[in-house]
């Protein structure tokens, strides 16, 4: 290799990566914005199924699991308390699994919602199905458990993605629960010595 | 191959679904044709997300092959492909949300496929623009005629259902959704399909003589 050839590569090197460089910050500049907005519209929409019930749900404050920054908030039908929604993450097969989960009064899941994963296609993304999700209504702290049989009393793991069922049921779900009774319960001793002194 | 001026556009298109199919024939980029193929839906959205990569890198390659020195063009070959994923990626995120959410992780996989590099190195790199074009729609309609047969078969055998409906009653053969039956789907249709070659290419040779 001479001397030319390694200017002439170098240059050929640089060019070609300073334009594809360009480009994706010219694509990614114009598309964020939408991405972003995209993303807000989108969890604010899933707060709101999630509890169809609530006419008002205020952000309560912010947890973190698995080092990730989570939110927790509370849903209100004019100016009752009617459940508690929280973020949570859950470690899967191939990525964190971010859910919102509804839960009542009694901290009883009432709904859950995948927000985002990277689980293998076709076969961890079954977590999304309305069959598997449809499990957690009405599933308390006792009965957040992955089996492997037909039930209905615990959560059924979906054939072939055990890892991403237990990610969502007992990770993310159960840890998200745990949190927020602990959460509420703090605050609630908080407000009762307020009211006192 | 070489002397791509002769061979008609169409032929091309044939060629990537047929003679050079990339699943079928090359064996090339069996993984994804595993991974994503137990449901049709996710089989065909990937086989679109793939043909339309594969024209775009093709054509982008082909149009730079003067200038690109022989020496470095792989690292120049896998930007040029990651760049059109992220691009295909970041603005299927802002403008088709919806069929991001269902496409958006197969997307990413493409930079990875063995498919779409070896058709830049061994087409798009010699040829002129438009016949590395209607390669690239060739063997991006190949990969998408593959992975919709494969997955038809896998849906319909392990869940009994079809693009999400279900047609049975029934799940006959849960392996075919595993990944032990992604093995089993693509080696059988892989055999089935060459040996149906071989007697069609033999009919046709008797013919002919």
């Amino acid at each position: 290799m001479t001397g030319k050839d390694i200017v002439k590569i170098t240059l050929n090197l640089v060019v070609v990566y300073l334009i594809g460089g360009l480009i994706l910050a010219v694509v990614y500049a114009r598309t964020s914005p939408i991405m972003f907005k995209n993303a807000i519209i989108e969890k604010e929409a899933a707060l709101k199924k999630l509890m169809p019930d609530a006419d008002k749900i205020e952000k309560m404050g912010d947890w973190y699991i698995h080092e990730k920054h989570s939110e927790y908030f509370v849903a209100k039908k004019g100016d009752n308390v009617i459940g508690y929604i929280v973020q949570s993450f859950g470690k899967g097969y191939s990525s964190y699994i971010d859910t919102l989960i509804a839960v009542d009064n009694d901290f009883k899941v009432q709904r859950i919602n995948i927000l985002g994963h990277a689980e293998t296609p076709g076969l961890g993304d079954e977590i999304e199905a309305d069959n598997f999700i449809n499990q957690f209504k009405g599933k308390d702290m006792e009965h957040l458990k992955v089996l492997k049989t037909d039930t209905t009393e615990y959560i059924q793991a979906i054939s072939g993605a055990t890892i991403s069922s237990r990610a969502v049921a007992e990770d993310a779900v159960k840890n998200g629960v745990d949190f927020l009774i602990k959460a509420i319960k703090e605050r609630g001793a908080k407000h009762g010595a307020d009211k006192q002194s | 191959m070489a002397q791509t001026s002769r061979v008609s556009y169409l032929d091309l298109i044939k060629n990537g679904i047929f003679k050079e199919n990339t699943i079928f024939k090359l064996a090339l980029s069996l993984c994804p044709s595993i991974a994503v193929t137990n449901n049709l839906r996710n089989g065909v959205l990937m086989g679109i997300a793939v043909l339309f990569v594969q024209v775009m890198v093709n054509t982008t390659i082909s149009s730079m092959r003067n200038f690109i020195h022989p020496r470095i063009r792989l690292p120049i070959f896998m930007l040029i492909i990651s760049g059109w994923v992220t691009i295909t990626d970041m603005t299927m995120a802002a403008f088709a949300r919806e069929a991001y959410k269902q496409m958006g992780l197969y997307i990413q996989l493409i930079v990875a496929f063995a498919s779409i590099l070896a058709r830049a190195e061994m087409f798009a790199s010699k040829n002129k623009i438009a016949p590395s074009m209607f390669d690239g729609i060739g063997m991006g309609l190949g990969f998408l005629f593959a992975l919709t047969i494969i997955s038809f078969f896998r849906e319909l055998l392990g869940k009994g259902s079809l693009w999400g409906f279900p047609i049975i009653n029934a799940k006959p053969l849960l392996i075919m959704i595993l990944p032990a039956g992604g093995f089993f789907a693509v080696g059988i249709l892989m055999g089935f399909f060459n040996w149906m070659e071989k007697r069609f290419s033999k009919k046709s040779a008797n013919i002919s003589h």
